[in-house]
């Protein structure tokens, strides 16, 4: 099985699977019971294809080009695993529900085209990609049918078109500039654009509406809660790297423009202590939780902005290769251990939903240990990400408002845990079942194997770096201040925003736009035919006076002598 | 007959048997009276083969010319056939063949109960009459000659219009005469001015002597004048439509396609063999201005009728104008633009086009009246689905009408209208295309009642034979061929045609 | 041979029509075969000039009608873009309209006039001079007509007028253009490029006004596009034909053999009119879609849909450059195989279950799930996401704006992208989401199998093409793309 096989075995096999579906109606039916499977063949090419594999296919597309480098097989890898478990889990989940059918096919199809998006190597198959994980997307977020659900739907698609486009006319600025449809080619020519700054900034708008920058975010608090359980995991921990990976292979990090890198870390950081802000004030668990991958996000967003400070090795201590593709290396390492982490929550949520008031206590303890994780508590996935985080960021305000940022996600996970003790299940004897529960720890060990995996394999440090004192109290004392912090301040009561937060206004403001109707065009035939009866009537009056009889024995005369007369003159 | 001198060849024999076979015609149909089913069929038949011989005659050997008894010039009568008689006599005969088809259902020698019809009996010997008066006016050379087939012409097609006694077609018949007679006379006078001071009557010789003094002028202007009233130009048209409008269908269908077109092609004649070295561009822009408001207030007229054969009549104002257009853009600029083939030809063939057209419109209007009993052009709702053949016909030659391809309209429309662009003269063009869409607004008017949809399908009145729907379509048929293949008579067209007909006047 | 191939293909649709005329009503069967075996004998005939033009052939017929009049069928690859969509979607249209008419009234004047049109539509395809352009032109609003106003009602009449009264208009428009510029130059023919550049500038800039604007009445181009969304009372089969296939490709076709055949490319950036007339096309693509947006009745959507999707190839035509060209190219097929899915979905609609306006449309995707899929497939690629073909016009369209400096195209193509997603995603919405709200009128006796196949075997088949013209856009040279990018490189490249 050579590694181009798998390569496009990966993206392909949900839609194969899609495709059986659709033309042989009793596999329909059984068609939920196979999203657990449908990842795998991508989750062996993340292994096998490593780094050397590429596929051409000249005819497809406008020439398909398909590679493997080592932030998208990292990525490629845990998105197939979380793919892996959220299926199992989503496959009990909607045994009960009419549409199941439906929730599968759209299933399938955002899974492909997030397997699609990591593995693209030429700009038309990744907007494919890119199109195929936004859109479908939302057969996910309006399942359940109720109203909060649809209009979270409505404001997820239509942002979503709006993200397609700009990402459209980015991607054809760009390749107007550049000689081939490879992405690399094309990024390597984007500095040289005339219009570099409008790409640039559409590009941003693109995936920065995927990862959920500050102001384009508004759609993803209110789409993640509204989602099934499962959905939702998916949604917070691999499509929201779409987002991520597009941030990746389009900025042209390594290369100097100070100008963006400004922009973008501001957005990134505000996003960030917004996030947090915003989380705290947050009832539902799922919302807390979408906030907490907003703000994330946001960090990983500043973290990538440090790559466009200056051309080469960026500002950062020496030793860590902080060049462009060391900034990725970290960016695909903290997004794999966010997205496991958040996964693995979500999913609690919805154990902990299933199981009765009495027995939540050691679900609710592991979560504990994983939200905490997200925040860098020592020893876990997350204190890994942290301080593979602070390398390439370089001292400064920009690392100390980093670490402070540690307090806010500190602060927001003991929300979300208090949150989470009260969603468990009115009947109080209620367990979970198995195919709820396994899924869910499969995720819980993932997320706290995969990143030491990680680490050792690629990591920037040794192991011991990780446990050695100065860093463990880099990572504890934000913990311990949002403890305190949040135990002295849980008596007061936040006001509570609702999800989307400044969604609100702008829908009332474009309200009247929607009402608006052109008035119809006057028909030009009536015109015509006003004009035609008009010239009808000039024309019969100047043939009247040769109606009657005599009148016409003289004009017979009368052109008697005109025509003497013409000849004559 | 004796005393004919054969001329060259067999083929001026034949100018002299065109113009006796329709007479000898006459003759013998009064007699047979009520046995002369079959005779004028066979006379139709036999003048089409006559033609199509003839044409064939002067495409190989060029004009024919038949001095009868053997006089020459001065003295004798001479019968001349060049390319445009050529034409115009074919076309004469194969309208003719049709309409005698159609004619038959109506005008049958002897009614079912045995006894004598008047219509029946007359309307054959007139069309006879018709069909001599038309075949002298295309082939003599002479202008006494002219005007004799020109009296046996009207005196021939005014009976025909009031043939069925209607209360309404008398006075129209009595109008239709008392202009016919005037614009006779009127040709008359200017024939014997040019006879006064030439001594000659042949149009060969006159073409000679002819100079560019007062009595020339005086009489050119005269008997076109004459000749004008006699094809309802526009100032004189109050006549054409209740006469064509009232006549039976098959009587109307060879008024408006065949007798109107003798005498424009006088006028043709006169303008372009005649008189070409002393006529200039005014004269012909009075003529093409005449055109002009003929095919807007024709147009104009037809679209307010609430009758099928009124608006029929009416078009044919309309496309009588585009005729004149022929003469203000005859030559003119040829030299810088060789490929515009000229007016010239494209005048002629409007002529021939309309002709086919114009005649399958009348005997479908006709079929209409038999068949669903009326002609409101409002009631005709359900039509198409009725009489399919006849509507189909109907759009057919609506075609040639509005001047769109594929029909020889078209072809004729184009020629006037590169001529026109070529020498820079667009105003001309510009009525042509304001012609086209008001003949397209008063045809589509009548398509659009025959394709609705009834609340209940139209029951046809009288069931109507299939040959007549056949000769219908066939008319329509031959003026889209026209259009088709308009590449023979084109070069036929062209046989003996003056320098004039390319280069225009000077 | 290289002769007789153009008068074949001509035949294969003109016979047809002339023998369906005189057929009875009664003989459905025959009529039938009549029509199928015109249509199947075409796609061969198609394919071997496919091959021969690849390779180079010419397929040239002159007959001289009048002197100066030259009756001219020359087949080259621009025309064969047009007459291979024809082909492929008249036999398509074919099935579907035996199928949806399968007991209507006046049947062989309908299937007579409908192959009459196709016959005109390939004779536009393969015409080799501006008049014989003309004559096909001509008989393509004649053979519409009827087809238009077939039903008879007082709506079909009155919108049958309307069509005709723009039509004519536009025709007149156009034919004196035509004469104006035989006047100056003598005959035009496409290939060679005759000596107009000599004519004086402003009589050039009146003639491509006249020209442009007489083809433009059957592209659709604003204001002079109001007869298409009346012409939406036709019977469905001729609403594909019209919309997707015919009249309003020879509208484009048209304007893009007056551009870059009669006048040159590089003539008419000189004379300044490349870019009014792209602008006029964004304007229209604009205001089809924002038209589009507030129709209830779905075939009426769909017209303003095409109103706005023609005028992406006149503005392909407009910016000069090859790839703005190769994109306007080839969105006459794409948006062809797409526009003709839709309609044959909408026309299923309404015969299935007497669904006309969207409000109506809630939940039928369980109910038509084969249709419905075509529907969605081919509305994602009207919107101009990959893999479906639209997407792959768009980028040329794009890429060639920039090329071309004119980047105020981009958000031309944005805007419709945003608004084409406005007025079809809330269809897609209602028909997968939304539960059926019971307004559906099913016929007593339920459709016979013979006509439920006859309407959904062509509508997956064109979303099959639009969706393997996508995917497999850059197989060259017999994708559509290919066959532009060969278009344009062989015969027009600089």
């Amino acid at each position: 099985m050579n590694a181009g096989f798998l390569l496009v075995a990966a993206p392909a096999t949900p839609l194969v699977l899609l495709l059986a579906g659709l033309l042989v109606p009793p596999l329909r039916r059984h068609l939920p019971d196979f999203l657990a499977q449908a990842p795998v063949p991508a989750l062996v090419a993340a292994f096998l294809a490593m780094g050397n594999a590429s596929v051409d296919g000249e005819t497809l597309l406008l020439g398909m080009a398909l590679r493997l480098d080592f932030p998208g097989a990292v990525l490629l890898g845990f998105c197939a695993l979380l793919w892996i478990t959220c299926g199992a889990f989503a496959s009990t989940y909607i045994r009960g529900s009419a549409d199941r059918e439906r929730f599968s096919v759209f299933w399938l199809l955002t899974l492909s085209g997030n397997l699609g998006v990591f593995i693209a190597a030429d700009i038309i198959s990744f907007y494919l990609a890119f199109g195929l994980v936004s859109l479908p997307a939302y057969g996910l977020v309006v399942h359940d049918g109720t109203d909060r659900s649809r209009r979270a739907g409505l404001f997820y698609l239509v942002l979503a078109v709006l993200g397609e486009t700009c990402l459209l006319l980015g991607l054809m600025l760009m390749a107007s500039g550049a000689d081939s449809l490879l992405i690399s080619d094309a990024v390597g020519a984007i500095p040289s654009l005339p219009y570099r700054d409008l790409t640039l900034g559409l590009l941003v708008a693109g995936f920065g509406l995927k990862a959920g920058l500050f102001p384009l975010h508004v759609w993803l608090p209110m789409a993640h809660p509204a989602a099934p359980t499962p959905a939702s995991a998916v949604l917070s921990g691999a499509i929201i790297k779409a987002g991520i990976i597009g941030l990746i292979k389009f900025l042209p990090l390594g290369t100097g423009l100070p100008e963006w890198s400004l922009v973008l870390t501001t957005a990134g950081l505000f996003t960030a202590y917004f996030g947090v802000l915003m989380g705290v004030t947050q009832s539902h668990p799922k919302a807390v939780l979408a906030y907490s991958s907003l703000s994330q996000m946001g960090l990983v967003i500043t973290l990538l902005a440090s790559g466009l400070v200056a051309a080469g090795v960026s500002a950062g201590d020496v030793g860590a290769d902080h060049g462009a593709d060391g900034i990725a290396q970290v960016a695909a390492f903290y997004a794999v251990h966010h997205g496991l982490a958040k996964g693995a929550l979500f999913l609690a949520v919805g154990v902990v939903g299933a199981t009765g008031a009495a027995r939540i206590g050691p679900v609710l303890a592991v979560t504990a240990v994983i939200a905490l994780g997200v925040a860098g508590l020592p020893l876990t996935g997350g204190a890994l990400a942290k301080l593979e985080l602070k390398g390439p960021l370089g001292g400064g305000l920009v690392e100390t408002l980093v670490a402070w940022s540690a307090v806010g996600t500190a602060l927001l996970m003991l929300h979300f845990l208090r949150r989470l003790r009260m969603a468990a299940s009115a009947d109080a004897a209620a367990r979970p079942s198995p195919g709820l529960s396994l899924p869910w720890g499969a995720t819980v060990l993932a997320a706290a194997l995969v990143p030491w995996g990680l680490y050792a394999a690629a990591g920037s440090h040794d192991l011991a770096y990780a446990v050695k004192p100065g860093n463990l109290w880099a990572l504890t004392w934000p913990i311990l201040l949002a403890g305190i912090l949040g135990w002295s301040l849980r008596r007061i009561r936040l006001p509570s925003v609702p999800e989307g937060d400044i969604v609100e206004p702008i829908a009332r403001l474009l309200e009247p736009v929607r009402s608006v109707r052109l008035p119809p065009l006057p028909g030009v035939p009536s015109i015509v035919e006003a004009v035609g009866r008009a010239a009808a009537g000039i024309v019969v009056a100047a043939e009247a006076p040769v109606r009657p009889f005599p009148a016409a024995g003289l004009a017979l005369l009368a052109v008697a002598a005109i025509m003497a007369f013409a000849l004559a003159g | 007959m004796p005393g004919v001198v054969w001329g060259p060849d067999v083929g001026s024999g034949l100018l002299a048997l065109a113009v006796v076979l329709p007479v000898a015609g006459a003759l013998l149909i009064l007699p047979l009276g009520r046995h002369a089913e079959r005779v004028p069929h066979l006379l139709f038949m036999a003048g089409l083969v006559l033609a199509t011989a003839i044409a064939y005659h002067v495409w190989i050997g060029g004009v024919l010319t038949a001095a009868i008894g053997g006089w020459p010039a001065p003295l004798g009568i001479v019968l001349r056939a060049d390319g445009l008689s050529a034409v115009m006599l074919l076309t004469t005969a194969l309208v003719l063949v049709p309409v005698g088809i159609f004619a038959a259902g109506e005008f049958q020698p002897r009614t079912a109960d045995g006894r004598e019809s008047r219509a029946g009996l007359l309307f054959w010997p007139l069309m006879m009459g018709v069909w001599a008066g038309l075949n002298g006016t295309f082939l003599s050379n002479d202008l006494f000659n002219i005007y004799v087939a020109l009296e046996l012409l009207t005196l021939a097609a005014v009976p025909l219009v009031t043939l069925e006694g209607k209360a309404g077609t008398l006075a129209a018949a009595l109008r239709y005469l008392l202009f016919a007679l005037l614009g006779s006379l009127l040709y008359m006078l200017g024939a014997a001015l040019l006879y006064g001071t030439h001594g000659t009557l042949d149009l060969t010789l006159l073409a000679d002597r002819v100079r560019d003094d007062a009595s020339a002028l005086i009489a050119a202007a005269l008997m076109t004048a004459g000749l004008l009233a006699k094809t309802a130009m526009f100032p004189l048209h109050l006549w054409l439509p209740p006469a064509h409008g009232g006549a039976p269908a098959a009587a109307s269908a060879i008024l408006s396609a065949l007798v109107v077109k003798a005498s424009f092609y006088l006028v043709v004649r006169l303008w372009f063999d005649l008189f070409p070295s002393l006529l200039d561009d005014t004269g012909a822009t009075v003529l093409g201005l005449f055109g002009a408001a003929a095919i807007l207030s024709g147009s104009v007229l037809a679209l307010r009728q609430a009758r099928l054969k009124l608006l029929v009549a009416y078009s044919t104002l309309a496309q009588l104008g585009y005729l004149f257009l022929m003469f203000p853009l005859a030559g003119g600029g040829t030299e810088a633009q060789p490929w515009t083939a000229g007016a010239w030809s494209g005048g002629i063939f409007h002529a021939v086009s309309h002709a086919f057209a114009k005649a399958s419109l009348f005997l479908g209007a006709g079929i209409l009246v038999q068949g669903i009993g009326h002609d409101r052009i409002a009631d005709l709702r359900g039509a198409a689905r009725s009489l399919p053949m006849v509507i189909a016909a109907f759009g057919l030659s609506g075609l040639s009408l509005m001047g769109l391809p594929p029909s020889g309209g078209f072809i004729a429309k184009w020629l006037l209208l590169t001529t026109a662009m070529a020498s820079g003269r667009w105003g001309w063009a510009v009525v042509m295309f304001a012609g086209g869409l008001l003949a397209a607004t008063y045809v589509f008017r009548v398509l659009n009642r025959a394709m609705a949809t009834p609340e209940q399908p139209l029951r046809l009145v009288q069931p109507v034979h299939q040959s007549r729907q056949l000769a219908v379509l066939f008319l329509a048929l031959v003026s889209v061929l026209l259009g088709l293949v308009p590449a023979i008579p084109f070069e036929l067209l062209q046989i003996g045609g003056g320098l004039s007909t390319v280069e225009g006047f000077r | 041979m290289t002769g007789m191939l153009p008068l074949l293909i001509l035949s294969t649709s003109l016979v047809p029509a002339v023998v369906i005329f005189f057929l009875p009503e009664a003989a459905t069967r025959v009529r039938a075969a009549v029509n199928l075996i015109g249509a199947l004998a075409k796609l061969p005939l198609v394919g071997l000039i496919l091959d021969g033009v690849a390779a180079g052939e010419q397929y040239e017929l002159r007959y001289t009608l009048v002197p100066g009049l030259d009756f001219l069928l020359r087949i080259d690859a621009l025309s064969l873009l047009f007459l291979s969509l024809s082909a492929f979607l008249w036999l398509l249209t074919t099935l579907y309209a035996l199928a949806y008419l399968r007991d209507g009234a006046n049947q062989s004047r309908f299937f007579g006039f409908f192959s009459l049109c196709v016959a005109a539509t390939t004779g536009i395809a393969m015409s080799g001079s501006l008049i014989t352009f003309f004559l096909f032109y001509e008989l393509l609003t004649l053979s519409t007509w009827p087809l238009v106003a077939h039903r008879g009602d007082a709506r079909s009449i009155a919108s049958g007028s309307h069509y005709l009264a723009y039509t004519l208009a536009g025709s007149t428009a156009l034919l004196l253009g035509i004469v104006w510029l035989e006047g100056q130059v003598g005959p035009v023919e496409f290939a060679a490029q005759t000596g107009i550049a000599g004519a004086d500038p402003n009589t050039l800039r009146w003639i491509f006004l006249l020209m442009v604007g007489g083809l433009g009445v059957k592209a659709a181009l604003f204001p002079l596009h109001s007869w298409l969304p009346a012409a939406m009372v036709a019977p469905a089969p001729v609403s594909a034909l019209l919309h997707a296939v015919a009249v309003v490709k020879a509208g484009a076709f048209g304007i893009v053999r007056v551009v870059y055949d009669v006048f040159g490319i590089g003539l008419v950036t000189d004379l300044g009119l490349g870019v009014p007339l792209a602008a006029v096309a964004s304007f229209t693509i604009i205001y089809g879609s924002l038209r589009a947006l507030n129709q209830s009745d779905i075939k009426r959507r769909l017209a303003y849909s095409t109103v706005s999707q023609v005028s992406y190839i006149i503005l392909g035509t407009g910016l000069a450059g090859p790839t703005a060209m190769i994109g306007g190219l080839v969105h006459l097929i794409h948006q062809g195989l797409m526009k003709v899915t839709l309609f044959f979905c909408a026309g299923a609609l309404a015969e299935t279950l007497h669904i006309y306006r969207i409000q109506e449309v809630d939940g039928c995707g369980r109910r038509m799930p084969v249709t419905m899929l075509a529907f969605s497939i081919c509305a994602v690629g009207m919107i101009g996401l990959p893999p479906v073909a639209g997407f792959v016009s768009k980028w040329y369209l794009g890429t060639g704006a920039i090329e071309a400096g004119q980047i105020w195209v981009l958000f031309v193509l944005a805007g419709s992208s945003v608004l084409n997603a406005l007025y079809f995603l809330p269809i897609l919405y209602r028909t997968w989401f939304r539960p059926a709200t019971g307004t559906w009128r099913e016929p007593l006796t339920p459709l016979p199998a013979a006509k439920v196949w006859g309407l959904v075997s062509p509508a997956v088949a064109t979303a099959v093409a639009s969706l393997a013209s996508g995917l497999l856009a850059a197989a060259q040279p017999f994708s559509p793309l290919g066959w532009a990018t060969l278009i344009v490189t062989r015969d027009y490249g600089p």
